[in-house]
This record gives C-alpha cells, sequence and structure tokens, in this order.
C-alpha cells in the first residue's frame, strides 16, 4: 500500500478515465475476434479498476475540505462512479463471449469500425520484442499495429512514449489493422523472429 | 422530467420527449449505431466535466435521448426476428451487448450531469488531464471558410494538422464518425480532436480565418 499510497489523486482519476475506456476498446474486439483469452484479460482488469476505485474514493474523502469543498467531492465521486459503470459494462460484454453465447454474425458485424481491432499479448522471454524501445521497433509502420497500453505487474501504462522499453513479462494491448493481430501476437511470443 | 441544477440562477431545463414508434431498420445497423453513439457520449462526456464545457454537456444529454430512442428500435426489430430456439439463444447475445452499450451511454450521461449540476472540483484536477489529453474542439463552419462544400477525406486533416473528425451536427442530425466521403457545410457544428495547436488550427479553419490547409 505504501507504494499507491503517493499516487495522487489526479493521478488515479486520469487512470479510471483511460482504464475505462481502454476497456470499452477490449470488450469490442473480445466480441469481434470471439476471444476468450481477451474477455479474460479484460475481467482481470476490471478486479484491477475496482481496487484503483476504491482507493480513488477514500482519496477523495481523504482531502475533503483540505483541498476540495463539498461539491467537489460528489462531483469526483460521481465520475468514479460512471467510470465504474462504464468498466461494469464493458465486463459484461466480454462475458457473452466467456458463457459461449453463439453469437449472431450481425454481432460481429456491429462490433467493427473499419478493419481496427485491439489485442493483447505477453512478451514471453526470447521475443525479439524483449529489450528494445518501441521507437527502435516501429510496430505501427512495419505490422499496422499502436501499442496503447503495458501492464508491468500491476501497473498500467496508458499510450506509451516512444522511449518506452519493452521487457519480457510486459502484457503488450496494441490497436490497428486486423491482418497485424497475429504478427503482433507471434513476435510477443517469440514464434517470429523478425518484423 | 426535470433537470433541477443546484446552481440557482440557472433556469430548470424541461425535457421534451419524442413518442417511440416501429420502425422497420437492421438489428445490425441499430448496433454499430448505439455502439457509435455510445463510444461519442463517453468521449465528450469526460471533456465537458475536466474543460468545464456547459454547451457540451448538454449535447451529451442530447445524445442519450437518441441511444434512449434507438435502444427501443432495437429492441422491436430484434423482436421479430427470433422464430426458434437457436434464432432465440443468437438475438440473446446481441441484446444483452445492446444493453451493455446502453449502460455505457448512460453512465456517460452521468459525468455530463457532473458538469451540468456545476459540481466542479479543484482545478489541479483540470490540469493533470490537459497534461496527458488530447483536446477536443467544437466548430461552427463558417460561410467564409474554406471548409464549406469539401469532402473530410480531401482534406487530410489527420495526415495534415493532426486532427481527427469524431462527430458532425447538421441542425437535430448527429452524424457520428462520418466517413471520408461526407462533406462539410456551413453552419455544420464539428467536434474534433487532436493535439492543442491541431486543433487551434481546425478551429480556425472552421471560422474562415486560415484560409488553407497548413
Amino acid at each position: 500500500m505504501a507504494a499507491e499510497s503517493q499516487e495522487t489523486l489526479e493521478e488515479m482519476l486520469v487512470e479510471l478515465k483511460d482504464t475505462s475506456e481502454l476497456m470499452i476498446d477490449l470488450a469490442y474486439s473480445a466480441l469481434l475476434l470471439q476471444s476468450k483469452d481477451l474477455a479474460r484479460e479484460l475481467l482481470e482488469l476490471e478486479e484491477y479498476f475496482d481496487g484503483l476505485h476504491t482507493r480513488f474514493e477514500l482519496a477523495v474523502i481523504g482531502r475533503k475540505g483540505n483541498s476540495i469543498d463539498e461539491k467537489g467531492v460528489l462531483g469526483l465521486i460521481r465520475l468514479g462512479f460512471a467510470a465504474e459503470t462504464i468498466s461494469d459494462a464493458a465486463a459484461e460484454i466480454a462475458k457473452i463471449v466467456l458463457l459461449e453465447i453463439p453469437t449472431h454474425p450481425v454481432l460481429r458485424m456491429a462490433v467493427t469500425e473499419a478493419e481496427d481491432i485491439v489485442e493483447m499479448s505477453h512478451v514471453r522471454e526470447g521475443s525479439i520484442l524483449d529489450g528494445k524501445t518501441l521507437k527502435e521497433l516501429a510496430l505501427e509502420d512495419k505490422i499496422g499495429m499502436k501499442i496503447i497500453a503495458i501492464r508491468r505487474g500491476l501497473k498500467w501504462t496508458y499510450n506509451p512514449r516512444e522511449s518506452t522499453v519493452i521487457h519480457a513479462g510486459d502484457l503488450l494491448v496494441a490497436s490497428g489493422y486486423a491482418e497485424g493481430g497475429e504478427p503482433f501476437k507471434r513476435l510477443a511470443s517469440g514464434e517470429l523472429r523478425e518484423i | 422530467m426535470k433537470l433541477i441544477l443546484l446552481d440557482e440562477e440557472r433556469a430548470e431545463t424541461v425535457m421534451e420527449f419524442r413518442p417511440v414508434r416501429y420502425r422497420p431498420m437492421s438489428v445490425r445497423g441499430a448496433l454499430k449505431e448505439m455502439k457509435k453513439l455510445s463510444s461519442l457520449m463517453v468521449d465528450l462526456a469526460y471533456s465537458s466535466v475536466l474543460y468545464r464545457d456547459h454547451d457540451l454537456a448538454e449535447e451529451v444529454l442530447e445524445l442519450g435521448d437518441m441511444a434512449d430512442h434507438l435502444s427501443y428500435l432495437l429492441l422491436m426489430n430484434a423482436s421479430l426476428v427470433a422464430r426458434d430456439k437457436r434464432d432465440a439463444e443468437q438475438i440473446a447475445g446481441i441484446l444483452k451487448a445492446a444493453s451493455s452499450i446502453h449502460k455505457m451511454a448512460g453512465a456517460a450521461r452521468d459525468i455530463a450531469m457532473v458538469e451540468l449540476q456545476g459540481l466542479s472540483f479543484h482545478p489541479s484536477v483540470q490540469e493533470a488531464f490537459k497534461k496527458v489529453e488530447e483536446r477536443l474542439v467544437r466548430t461552427t463552419i463558417q460561410p467564409s471558410s474554406i471548409l464549406d462544400g469539401r469532402r473530410i477525406g480531401d482534406l487530410k486533416l489527420e495526415v495534415s494538422i493532426g486532427v481527427d473528425i469524431i462527430a458532425v451536427r447538421r441542425g437535430k442530425t448527429w452524424h457520428v464518425a462520418p466517413r471520408a466521403d461526407f462533406k462539410l457545410v456551413k453552419g455544420d457544428i464539428v467536434h474534433a480532436r487532436g493535439s492543442d495547436v491541431g486543433v487551434g488550427l481546425f478551429d480556425r479553419l472552421g471560422r474562415g480565418e486560415l484560409k488553407e490547409v497548413p
């Protein structure tokens, strides 16, 4: 808890918003790709989100009267609650996949916007991504996939910088063309040895 | 329904309701539209709070009414499709997804209400977002603007100034995520996203102050 308490209320709010928005994208992709892996990952993200939300609420209450007035406290609490509703709704969409509800092709057609997808993959030991910066890899130029988030341990980073170094064990979230999904996953797993 | 606002100087807003009647439409079309609407609402709602934009928050509520309307049309049209057990199973997935998407639209409305009810919070919160966020801008296309009569795809705004048009409002009609062949006309209210500099340039293009795309 010590490390977590250093997080400011502002940082937590930014993270709540970013996480809820990422969850929407992941939910639609899980549905589109009929991916149970993606759906399970989303449910884990929802648990993480719940923890973050609780820490955020405690921080808001802790700051009451100190630097935020009553209206401010209420506004922040409501904002957190709305983000939580979005996160829950995204998880519900993922559960459609996990419960093996037969999905009508209409459902998959409706959630795909052009050919954009979101994919997640762990970077395995021996992957050529390990130890490289996003700039060096230039995945967007080469396979049309942009890294939009990275999870390292319990910490999520959204819209990582070009200078960010990828490590084995990282969970990468990438968005881009459907055709880029397979090469992206095979690069992360170490199967594909060059970009 | 009335919206009770905390700030007493603001007049109460009375909302109008449009009756819902069955209209044939494809389930796919309705679902796709709901998804686009709810994503736009979440986007605009967060912005309305972070930038203290009252008008934007009101637009979110308006989009919310459209989402409500659409959710009924989707329910009606989907109910007509199911004929046997297999259909029912498949329709259940569609309705569940639609209801979750509708929930997101509801959450967006709640976020916009934070702004509309004047529950403003500490400026440090806005500052935190300005550091990481791309900006949204809302610009009305003036008659003197070079954007009048141009197709979105031809303008190549994403390449030249890094700005993406996410929605266009024409009178009472919303065009969410307009396609490349969508033609802008004077009077259109355009919602766009991009860097601080990019949205500034776009705003000047819309006002007619800037006469060519940089």
